[in-house]
């Protein structure tokens, strides 16, 4: 009797379990208030967005810029749902949200693969769907707004290779290799390490975007190689913090000038980024436009309702749209490397947050 | 008379507690000490196969590395491990290593620092954390002793909550502008090592003399036993478990305020999906998830066996495509060693 029951405890702990993961890492807030800037909805209907998740600052700025932006659009925006980086609760969230008569979706679907199912559903209903940081495996989009990733690994990967002059150890922190981001950002440092760097050895070292996870291994690693002399952490949000933190410890925060400095490059361009980039505790980062995401994202919204299409080729703002294969689009903006020498330059997101 | 029932068998091992069935005491007593070993050979085999690997594995910085890292694990895995031992669940302990200590930071830090506006002296931020800690112990144990509402439910309802409450008052931002107090116990160096190693050594030492050799702590055993049998016997099994889960709190809160030193802020998932690696190293460490069986130093060897294992697969340099599937299979194997070394069926 008590053995069944505890067997079943057992058995609910870890079914429960495997779908807190998900819920667990982030609560239900950040979904700021509606906004009721559109109410002269232009192309006419309604735009539902789903915000991925409200606990990371990169997420919680871009969270903010989107009723800020709507408003300045004129686009007529339903209250935003936040999915709390849960593709279970994306599908749920954007079946009430087309049930509540939104004629055009804003998402940003951190599982690339699960969503395919939800976006031909969406298509055969006429609804226009822009997904926002990532692209989808499979399914019709209307757009995809998304930075090069591919380009932070290159950035990231030429910005250490000069400054080591081609020769030294580094290690990376690698994003979760389930997610398109992680994977574009590690395979082109990897190729790009490979093909114009064979003199750097590279420590790729793999973290779930998890502070402890990267603390640990560069300890680990710094123990077993002291002279490691670059960094490149995928997400500064995650990394910043453990890393300064660690090399504190081991006195290993020095000036460039010191052949003791390790070079530090980092991805996401949040505000503490720029902060230690001013104050020389790492070198660059490369800036991920929170703001241009959610304005474009709305954009190309407001775009499909009016019934206006795109092309591949050169846009107005900076960026190219490419066709990624079948006729989808894809918006790639630039993403800017920022370093001592234009960390001030007010237009970079991470210095307009307060 | 009521007492000798409960803390005179001065083994650690715990099993005598569990109303022995007739006849099996005796052999019972010599297996329970086995169990507490159980791991030592898988422990050993790790650590010659990480010298094999790579020279660097036995140098005294490495080792120290492997220990500091699992300080915050072990801390929680001795919280869990003295529920679990009393026969119930705490799941919310990981969601309190991260609302402790953000709470404690958010109530001292200044409002342009992603803080609550409240500029409370730095100086009472520490003992706050601590305090959280320690209440959400008291409230679990109010709802599940008081209120009979089942353990499992009511700590899982309490990690969604405090989670939320976390993201809720941050913003869901990391809280970056640590004052002194929250990074000194995860930096500080004592005669040689990391403080943070010194305290989980004196903290389990403390647990496991306690719980081996201390009347409330052998009542601890007993209640995990047998609940119904304990209170019989004369102990005050409510007074027992409201302490078991105030101090797990206050363990908890402890492990969140080492992580934040050592990562130099406050990360919204702090602790985030941590109850799961929790769970392993305990159940590795041979605590049984019925109550009443297993030992803090088994559950001490669990989190040293996942912590080298972690090690290992760093400093060899295994692929991140890889490293999951290598990492549970040398858990099963570690287990199967320990099967094999003590002949005992395990559970």
């Amino acid at each position: 009797m008590r053995r069944g029951s505890t067997a079943t405890a057992c058995v609910a702990l870890f079914t429960a379990c495997l779908t807190l993961t998900a819920c667990g890492s982030s609560g239900s807030s950040g979904t700021t208030a509606p906004s009721e800037g559109g109410s002269a909805a232009a192309g006419g209907g309604k735009v539902g967005i789903d915000f991925p998740r409200a606990d990371t600052d990169f997420w919680n700025s871009y969270n903010k810029y989107v009723p800020q932006m709507a408003t300045e659009l004129g686009i007529d925006l339903m209250p935003p749902t936040n999915s709390q980086n849960d593709v279970a609760k994306l599908v749920s969230n954007v079946q009430a949200l087309t049930s509540q008569g939104a004629k055009a979706i804003v998402m940003a679907p951190q599982d690339t693969g699960a969503i395919a199912t939800t976006l031909d559903q969406l298509d055969s209903k006429k609804i226009p769907v822009v997904t926002v940081d990532t692209r989808p495996d499979k399914g019709k989009t209307f757009m995809v707004v998304r930075a090069d990733n591919r380009a932070y690994g290159e950035k990231a990967c030429k910005f250490l290779g000069d400054q080591l002059k081609g020769k030294g150890k580094v290690v990376e922190f690698q994003g979760s290799l389930s997610s398109v981001n992680g994977r574009d950002r590690s395979e082109a440092f990897a190729e790009c390490m490979k093909a114009n760097y064979p003199g750097i050895t590279v420590f790729a070292e793999p973290t779930e975007w998890e502070g402890t996870k990267a603390s640990a291994a560069l300890q680990t690693r710094l123990t077993q190689h002291p002279d490691i002399n670059g960094i490149y952490m995928q997400a500064g949000g995650a990394f910043l913090a453990p890393t300064l933190q660690l090399l504190k410890s081991k006195n290993l925060i020095v000036p460039p000038t010191d052949p003791k400095h390790i070079f530090i490059v980092s991805n996401d361009g949040i505000p503490q980024e720029l902060k230690a980039i001013r104050e020389g505790q790492i070198d660059a980062t490369v800036s991920q436009p929170a703001d241009t995401y959610a304005k474009w994202a709305l954009f190309y919204a407001k775009a499909a309702l009016e019934g206006k299409t795109f092309a591949p080729g050169a846009t107005d703002h900076d960026s190219t749209i490419v066709d990624v294969g079948g006729g989808r689009l894809e918006d790639q903006l630039p993403a800017p490397l920022v370093t001592k020498d234009n960390v001030d330059d007010p237009n970079l997101w991470g210095n307009q947050v307060k | 008379m009521t007492e000798t029932t409960v803390a005179s068998p001065g083994s650690p091992g715990g099993s005598p507690d569990k109303a022995p069935p007739p006849g099996g005491g005796h052999n019972g007593l010599g297996l329970a000490r086995f169990r507490d070993l159980a791991l030592v050979p898988a422990i050993l085999v790790l650590i010659v196969v990480g010298a094999l690997i790579e020279p660097a594995f036995l140098s005294a910085d490495n080792l120290t590395n492997v220990l500091q890292q699992q300080t915050e694990l072990s801390l929680l895995v001795l919280a869990e491990a003295i529920i679990l031992i009393a026969g119930k669940f705490d799941l919310s302990l990981e969601s309190t290593v991260g609302l402790a200590p953000a709470l404690g930071v958010a109530l001292v830090i200044p409002a342009a620092s992603n803080g609550l506006g409240t500029d409370l002296p730095v100086a009472l931020g520490v003992p706050i954390c601590l305090l959280i800690g320690m209440l959400v112990g008291a409230f679990n144990a109010l709802l599940i002793l008081r209120f009979k509402l089942s353990a499992f439910i009511v700590t899982l309802g309490m990690l969604i909550v405090l989670r939320g409450l976390q993201i809720g008052f941050t913003g869901g931002q990391n809280l970056f502008a640590l004052p002194e107090s929250f990074l000194y116990l995860g930096n500080a160096r004592w005669l040689g090592l990391p403080a943070s190693v010194w305290i989980c050594a004196v903290a389990y030492a403390a647990g496991i003399v306690t719980l081996g050799y201390f009347r409330h702590g052998r009542a601890v055993y007993a209640i995990g036993g047998n609940a119904d049998a304990a209170r019989a016997a004369g102990v005050r099994t409510d007074r027992v478990m409201w302490t078991v889960f105030v101090v797990a709190g206050l363990l908890a809160a402890l492990a969140g305020l080492l992580m934040t030193g050592r990562l130099g802020s406050v990360a919204a998932a702090q602790g985030d999906g941590m109850i799961f690696t929790v769970f392993a190293a305990a159940v590795i460490g041979g605590i049984s998830l019925d109550g009443g069986k297993g030992t803090l130093f088994g559950a001490l060897c669990g989190v040293l066996v996942l912590g080298l294992i972690n090690n290992i697969l760093t400093l060899a340099g295994v692929s991140a495509q890889w490293i999951q599937a290598i990492y549970g299979g040398i858990i099963l194997i570690a287990l199967m060693l320990a099967r094999l070394t003590t002949g005992k069926a395990q559970d």
